[in-house]
């Protein structure tokens, strides 16, 4: 059984796209492969598909043997990968992530499942016991959106060194001993970093009681 | 309707949306998502962020890639698009006393059973450890309930604590928690929580290192 190759909150009302929001709704070329994923849905498109594999499959390949894959183990993870995005293609929904966020996504539960051999827990969107957003407040709902955007603009506005120690810290799993050793940078400075890029995200958060 | 009030810290929300969270604290993340809208979008963002470093990924050739693609004509050709499946969902409102996913499927048993039947061990008056007690990548995960005004007893923990509030409502000295809540107390932080509700409140509680409880001269029970 394939994990994690649908869209975890599709049931949601769309929001402003994450780190996208200069782009405009109506432009259809806004991600080129948007149109592909589409084919594969709509008609088993071969040709999409091979675009689609063309584009992601290295990136799929250096994401896992970054994370510690052998070659044989990433070669198979991309082949598991690209073939859920071959049957999950029509759960793709492009209000909620970029076609690129959506593979990541796959890549991401299927590296856990088979090299870390562990479960990835994750909400179900038609459980009954979940809280939909609809249920919100008119007020909690304004503020919803409003750390949504607060978020958005946070993450658009941390200083590009900070933002270099959260990808080795948080997506490429570095310690912040290796961090150190690959910049070159003093472990106090890669701490100071980490520190401060993450007090920029929470200024964001809303309020708390 | 009241949403969640008290969150996971980012270090977990970035972790769940990297990948990097290990189980045990993902499952707690989990859960909370499904009670929290805000923790959603805000998960959402972080992977938004994650896939524009996957999209960011050098990409050297990789020999052996075209021959992959053609290995996989037989694959595609062997799965078929499975069909759509509407679920049927329930109305929200059957759902309020129901613990979501994905902890209610990962529970041994209900939240509320009996406590005099010998599946609670009780700590001290009115507080208890649920019987049953699992390891997650590290992680030891049990229930803790707490009677109305309940004291949960003094205690040491070397490691991190958090609590996610599944029925009923505690409060500590840092404020109330009520069902969805997230209370995390790193190592050797003072806390007092004591039951909240007419109800007993029962929480996920997971704990990375060892706990102890104390004594009234805190030492060690």
């Amino acid at each position: 059984m394939l994990s994690g190759g649908c869209m975890p909150f599709s049931r949601e009302p769309p929001l402003p796209r994450p780190l996208e929001q200069d782009r405009s709704s109506a432009d259809p070329d806004a991600d080129p492969f948007e149109a592909l994923v589409h084919a594969v849905a709509q008609d088993r498109d071969r040709n999409a598909f091979a675009a689609l594999f063309r584009h992601f499959a290295p990136k799929i390949l250096n994401y896992c043997l970054k994370l510690g894959a052998d070659r044989g183990m990433a070669e198979e993870l991309v082949q598991d990968v690209m073939l859920a995005v071959w049957l999950k293609a029509g759960s793709f929904d492009p209000a909620q992530a970029t076609v690129g966020t959506w593979v990541f996504t796959i890549a991401r539960n299927r590296r856990i499942d088979r090299l870390r051999k562990e479960m990835r827990p994750a909400p179900d969107p038609d459980d009954p016991a979940m809280t939909p957003a609809s249920l919100a407040t008119p007020e909690e709902a304004a503020q919803l959106v409003q750390s949504s955007r607060q978020l958005q603009d946070a993450i658009g506005s941390l200083a590009a060194n900070q933002s270099e120690v959260l990808r080795r810290s948080y997506f490429l799993e570095q310690t912040h001993e290796e961090i150190a050793e690959d910049t070159e940078l003093p472990l106090g400075t890669v701490k100071t970093r980490l520190r401060l890029a993450l007090g920029h995200l929470k200024r964001s958060m809303r309020d708390k009681a | 309707m009241t949403l969640p009030l008290h969150h996971p810290d980012d270090r977990h929300l970035f972790g769940y949306a990297s990948g990097q969270e290990r189980a045990g604290k993902s499952l707690l993340v989990a859960t909370h998502l499904a009670y929290c809208p805000d923790c959603r979008r805000r998960v959402a963002s972080f992977e938004a962020l994650c896939g524009n470093w996957f999209e960011e990924l050098p990409c050297p050739d990789h020999d052996g890639l075209d021959g992959l693609l053609d290995r996989m004509d037989g694959l595609l050709a062997g799965s078929p698009m499975p069909a759509e499946v509407a679920r049927p969902r329930q109305a929200a409102a059957t759902g309020e006393r129901l613990v979501p996913e994905p902890l209610r499927g990962w529970l041994p048993e209900a939240i509320d059973t009996p406590t005099d039947d010998g599946r609670w061990q009780e700590i001290s008056k009115g507080v208890w450890l649920s019987g049953w007690e699992r390891t997650l990548s590290g992680t030891t995960i049990r229930l803790l309930r707490m009677a109305s005004d309940a004291p949960v007893p003094a205690h040491r923990h070397t490691a991190d604590e958090l609590l996610l509030v599944l029925r009923g409502a505690f409060s500590d000295e840092y404020g109330s928690y009520s069902v969805g809540d997230v209370a995390h107390y790193v190592a050797a932080t003072d806390h007092h929580a004591r039951g909240a509700s007419e109800e007993d409140c029962i929480c996920l509680f997971l704990l990375d290192g060892d706990l102890i409880f104390l004594d009234e001269d805190g030492n060690s029970l």
